[in-house]
């Protein structure tokens, strides 16, 4: 890899983790325009149960309670999961290299 | 606009399943042509820059809050829709599967809203505003109109599964969503497409830029 793409990644994720952690912080716990509508036209069915449990349930660690260290400590988590991911799924499905 | 569980009946859930597949097919065969090794970093980076400002919601009036879905800026800057695709579906599988946002039931519901309505409404109007006004400007007008269309369908999908009334659903999902679509999507994918052409337009594809 070059340096100018090294430079690219490690500045990449390295906002990542910034936004991560702001947004534990100072995301808006206001609904969002799904839920918002589901109130207002038929909050019965925010009460469907999930069909599985969750690791970490609404960006949070359970054993650290809901606090907004446990957040950030959460979306860092995913940060470096979907990371580790799309650089997976890139590396098996990229084209083939002429050599 | 992640659907939950027990918002769509499993059996149109199938459906939404069905469609994600049959695309997830046209764009495996896309990255195995198209998608270069310089590319990937930009990818997984973009995918995880995404998870994270989809963690970020923003308040918008009524008391209610939005983020941006990113399919349409990463279908951009790759240089098709089948990129935006790949990338949101990474993403909203491991917020359905790890942070419980979304359902599993709704999951291919949630990717075609989200990466399939969102990456080719997004492209596309691009594309067809590109040779008439400035780039930046198609960015910013084809993002805004990828999250409120998707938007939009989400609110059919969800009266088609009896959940919201058509009328009241639409009117609620467009208008929060098309706030959404300005304040956030617009503006984040704008500044996003704008810092890379000047940084690194060699990632861009060449097709997105002027």
């Amino acid at each position: 890899m070059e340096n100018k793409d090294k430079n690219l990644l490690i500045v990449g994720v390295v906002i990542a983790f910034l936004i991560a952690i702001s947004a534990a912080f100072f995301a808006s716990t206001n609904p969002d325009g799904l839920e918002s509508t589901a109130e207002k036209l038929n909050p019965g069915a925010l009460d469907a149960p999930a069909v599985h449990e969750a690791i970490m349930p609404d960006y949070k660690i359970p054993i650290f309670g809901d606090s907004p260290i446990s957040g950030a400590i959460a979306i860092v988590m995913g940060v470096i999961i979907v990371f580790a991911l799309a650089y997976f799924v890139g590396s098996i499905l990229k084209k083939k290299s002429d050599k | 606009m992640h659907i939950p569980d027990g918002f769509i009946p499993i059996s149109q859930c199938i459906v939404y399943y069905v469609i994600v597949i049959i695309v997830g097919y046209f764009a495996v065969n896309w990255a195995k042509n198209n998608l270069d090794e310089r590319q990937i970093p930009l990818l997984a980076v973009l995918g995880a820059g995404i998870f994270a400002i989809m963690a970020m919601n923003i308040p918008i009036p009524w008391g209610t809050s939005g983020h941006m879905i990113g399919s349409p800026l990463v279908s951009i800057l790759l240089g098709s829709p089948y990129a935006g695709f790949l990338v949101i579906s990474v993403v909203l599988i491991i917020q359905a599967l790890a942070f419980g946002d979304g359902g599993l039931t709704v999951l291919g519901a949630n990717i075609f809203n989200m990466g399939i309505i969102g990456s080719f409404v997004g492209f596309y109007v691009f594309k067809a505003l590109k040779p008439l006004i400035k780039s930046a400007g198609s960015v910013f007008i084809g993002s805004f109109l990828a999250i409120f269309i998707a938007a939009v369908a989400c609110a059919f999908e969800l009266s088609i599964a009896g959940t919201f009334p058509l009328e009241a659903g639409l009117i609620f999902m467009g208008l929060y969503h098309a706030v959404i679509g300005l304040v956030a999507e617009g503006v984040i994918s704008t500044i996003v497409y704008v810092t890379m052409k000047n940084l690194r337009p060699d990632l861009i594809s060449s097709g997105s830029l002027d």
